[in-house]
């Protein structure tokens, strides 16, 4: 079994959440994104970021606003819409619901089948 | 001290300040993103928001204080930014886990270093070049140093300019895998493939419509139908039109240098590779940033050669420069400035050893493999050709089958597998499917198996003789004077010269003709030519050698005194050839004539090919004829002749009266010889002369000086009774001596001239003998 390709795809599962419940708390700057995604010891490229936001937003989850600034150039920042905010929460339930049911898997006291399966060995 | 050019410019609505290498390193970078992303549905958007952020990236690192953004500046940015290798691995994003951070690093080796990773490929050194650094470049490959690869190809310049033309071409450059991360390679391109990919991943490499590759490969097929009685499939037979294997009209080419490769290039699975099959663009920037990057490392070396016991001082942008190159320095330098030098010296002698042994063993190695491959190459063309006679010869089923498992699976798989194998190798791709090559070898397994029954069954199918039966044949008038043996003038319109293999010749799809006679001559005890013939023949068992040679049929006509034989034994496709053949005794009479011709064979070629109707008629086959060589004294009974020789039969055996084979030669010659001779004999003459001569002179020379030396010594005494002439004793005897030498000399000249005429002699005795 690949070990690091069911690594990458359980990262990539998350990662489409994780950004959408950053943006979900407020509008956000994509490098923001990639500096609390990084203190949260997740570390993203820039260059998969962008498609990625692009993606969503094309998908109609995110819409962004343009903001200007005196010193630089007008800066695009990210807002979540309506739909979006749906897709977060139906998305937030999976997770809830899964890391129950994964933490309850991967506790062997929460898990009598396990432990039998272990005494039994 | 470095000098680099600074430009400003226009980015994303901010001015920035930029060296010049640098901003040829962002635009391969937004290039190659351009190139990744170039599928993605809002493709524009995305590179737009990425240049957007590496602008305000820049923008920052003025802010902090820089002069301008510099080249390392740039490489930061795009590092964490990523590269579409990165964004391929690891598509979605990363933890700082430790298994991850070492993958990203030894992705970054393999982007950034040639020298330090594992996987070696073949790239033309930039940096160590001197004409286009193809020698470098086999030389670090090969791990040689790169003298020895120059000398080699010096000393093989005849053969190698070619080649070093095309790896120029073919090898990708040093410099491309530094920047950017995108090289072009030829790939196997499974997205669009109907076969193999190969024509899609061509058409990509070469920048062409797919249609126009697949054209190519198939426009050999398409002529095949449109054109196959006009096809020459076999024209390689005649050594001029040998070509026309790798010719377009040649189908089995085409599809040869399809399957290679097909088994050569690797498919373009990942995204990178997508990237890499199509390749950086080549245009006026590319073209310049390499020669950028050239004279930037010359700069380099020169500094490093320049102060050898320095250390060589290696600023950050060097970094990205080839680790090559800064090995290479650092041999030199242990290597000429060593403190102990002696140690040094020995040091590199040991290498110098090492590397001509491993360019030697190299050599060796390539030569044979070449060899074999050539070798096998020309028993593939060879056999394959045959093909078409195969029904002529071989059983049908189990026997046939083995003869074309063994022409395929023994001869052609491993030509194409040494052929990939080769290619691979040179061109570097190092992951070799198992499955690959463990088929192959199964395949040749099966070659062998092939091999060892085809030939024991053909074997088996020669191994019995029929028993000879001895026939006469009347003859129309056995008591002619003279008797002239030729092939019947029979010419059949519809024999095509594209297949004339000795001893076969087609005669039509179901018969063919060998040319398998061998013709005696004996004395004959009565006083009419009496001919007699018996058929051999090969077979199974003894029963199906008798058969065979009961069938063959041969026909003699004779025409006054000219015998007209058949041109061949017919040989069908049902009855085979098991080495079927005649031989003919001719009785002669004593006192009779004969002659068996060269000419007469003559046959009229009618070619048909899109050229037009086209005839040609051969005279002299030359040694091709089918009366065999069969002219030595092969038993007691029979003489030994030439072709083309009238011989008389006499008691004692055969009489040569005339040749018409080169006779005015044999003339000329004649005359020559007795001309020569005559000369000979006049030179003899005056020798003898001269001879004679010299003896008179030497008597009459011999009788004054000893007139001489007599009054010298009366004169001695003389003198002696004076008493004072030491001096002039003393000359005289000097005098004597020159004489007595002078004598000897002469002596020994007519000697040399006396045995010169006695060789001549011996000459001219031996020419008219």
């Amino acid at each position: 079994m690949d070990i690091q390709n069911t690594q990458s795809q359980m990262r990539k599962g998350v990662l489409e959440f994780c950004i959408l419940s950053i943006i979900q708390q407020g509008e956000v700057y994509p490098s923001d994104i990639v500096e609390q995604m990084k203190a949260a010891n997740l570390h993203i490229l820039e260059g998969t970021l962008y498609p990625l936001l692009t993606r969503l937003k094309n998908a109609g989850l995110l819409n962004y606003r343009w903001v200007e600034s005196i010193s630089c150039p007008p800066r695009k920042y990210f807002v979540m819409t309506e739909e979006g905010q749906k897709a977060y929460e139906v998305l937030q339930k999976t997770w809830n619901e899964m890391t129950t049911s994964v933490d309850a898997i991967i506790t062997p006291k929460a898990n009598p089948i396990v432990h039998q399966a272990d005494t039994a060995q | 001290m470095t000098m680099k050019k600074v430009i400003n410019i226009n980015f994303q609505g901010r001015i920035l300040p930029i060296e010049e290498m640098a901003y040829e390193n962002l635009k391969q970078y937004i290039e190659s993103l351009r190139t990744y992303f170039d599928l993605e549905e809002g493709k524009d958007e995305i590179i737009n928001d990425i240049e957007c952020r590496v602008a305000e990236l820049c923008e920052d690192r003025l802010k902090k204080g820089a002069v301008c953004i510099s080249e390392e500046d740039i490489d930061l940015i795009i590092t964490s930014i990523g590269r579409p290798a990165d964004f391929e691995a690891q598509d979605g994003f990363e933890a700082n886990t430790s298994t991850n951070t070492e993958n990203n690093q030894a992705q970054d080796h393999t982007q950034n270093a040639s020298g330090q990773t594992y996987q070696k490929r073949l790239y033309r050194d930039e940096q160590n070049k001197v004409l286009g650094g193809v020698c470098s470049g086999i030389a670090n490959y090969l791990n040689l140093d790169p003298i020895i690869i120059r000398i080699l190809w010096i000393l093989l310049f005849g053969i190698s300019f070619f080649a070093y033309l095309l790896l120029w071409i073919a090898v990708p450059s040093t410099s491309v895998k530094e920047v950017g991360g995108i090289r072009k390679r030829l790939f196997r391109d499974l997205d669009k493939k109907v076969i193999g990919g190969v024509c899609a991943g061509m058409s990509k490499y070469f920048g062409v419509k797919v249609g126009v590759i697949r054209i190519l490969f198939l426009l050999p097929t398409i002529l095949l139908i449109f054109n196959w009685n006009h096809f020459h499939l076999f024209q390689f037979w005649e050594f001029n039109d040998f070509n026309n294997f790798f010719d377009v009209t040649f189908m089995p080419g085409a599809i040869f240098v399809y399957i290679v490769l097909w088994l050569v290039l690797p498919e373009a699975r990942t995204s990178a590779d997508k990237l890499e099959m199509v390749g950086e663009k080549v245009d006026i920037n590319s073209i310049k940033n390499t020669i950028q990057t050239d004279m930037e490392g010359f700069s380099k070396r020169a500094q490093s050669w320049g102060g050898p016991f320095e250390k060589k001082q290696t600023s950050p942008a060097a970094n990205t420069n080839t680790n090559t190159s800064s090995a290479n320095t650092n041999n030199t330098n242990s290597g000429a400035g060593g403190l102990d030098q002696r140690k040094g010296c020995f040091h590199y002698f040991g290498r110098t050893i090492t590397i001509l042994m491993k360019a030697f063993v190299y050599f060796i190695l390539g030569i044979i493999t070449i060899s074999i491959l050539a070798a096998l190459f020309g028993v593939g063309v060879a056999t394959t050709g045959l093909l078409p006679l195969k029904k002529f010869i071989l059983e049908d089923g189990l026997q046939s089958w083995a003869f074309i498992g063994t022409i395929l699976f023994f001869i052609w798989v491993p030509v194409i597998g040494i052929v990939t194998a080769i290619i691979r190798k040179i061109a570097g791709y190092k992951n070799s499917n198992i499955w690959v090559r463990s088929s192959f070898i199964a395949l040749w397994v099966l070659g062998w198996v092939c091999l060892f029954y085809f030939i024991s069954s053909v074997g088996n199918s020669f191994s019995k003789h029929n028993q000879p039966v001895e026939k006469s044949v009347a003859l129309v008038n056995p008591s002619v004077d003279y008797l002239e043996v030729t092939a019947s003038p029979k010419m059949k319109y519809y024999e095509q010269r594209w297949f004339n293999i000795e001893p076969f010749q087609v005669y039509n799809d179901d018969t063919v003709r060998v040319r398998n006679l061998k013709i005696r001559i004996v004395q004959s005890k009565t006083d009419s030519f009496d001919i007699k013939y018996v058929t051999m023949s090969n077979g199974k068992s003894i029963s199906e050698a008798n058969l065979l040679a009961e069938k063959i049929n041969f026909s003699l006509l004779q025409q006054d005194s000219t015998l007209f034989l058949d041109r061949g034994i017919a040989i069908t496709n049902k009855d085979k050839f098991r080495n079927q053949h005649v031989i003919m005794t001719i009785a002669v009479p004593v006192g009779k004539r004969f002659k068996i011709t060269n000419k007469g064979w003559s046959q009229t070629t009618i070619n048909m090919n899109h050229r037009g109707i086209r005839t040609e008629t051969i005279n002299d086959f030359g040694d091709d004829t089918w009366v065999d060589e069969w002219n030595e004294n092969w038993d007691n009974e029979s003489f030994s002749y030439d072709r083309g020789v009238e011989y008389r039969m006499t008691v004692d055996g055969l009489e040569k009266i005339k040749s018409d084979f080169d006779k005015s030669n044999y003339d000329n010659d004649d005359n020559n010889d007795n001309e020569s001779i005559d000369e000979m004999e006049e030179q003899l003459q005056k020798l003898k002369k001269d001879r004679e001569d010299l003896e008179q002179n030497l008597e009459k020379t011999r009788a004054q000086k000893i007139q001489e030396l007599e009054k010298i010594d009366r004169a001695l005494e003389e003198k002696k009774a004076e008493k004072n002439g030491v001096k002039q004793n003393t000359s005289d005897i000097k005098k004597k001596q020159q004489i007595a030498v002078q004598t000897p000399s002469r002596l020994n000249k007519v000697a040399a001239v006396a045995k010169k005429a006695e060789e001549l002699h011996l000459l001219v005795q031996r020419f008219t003998y």
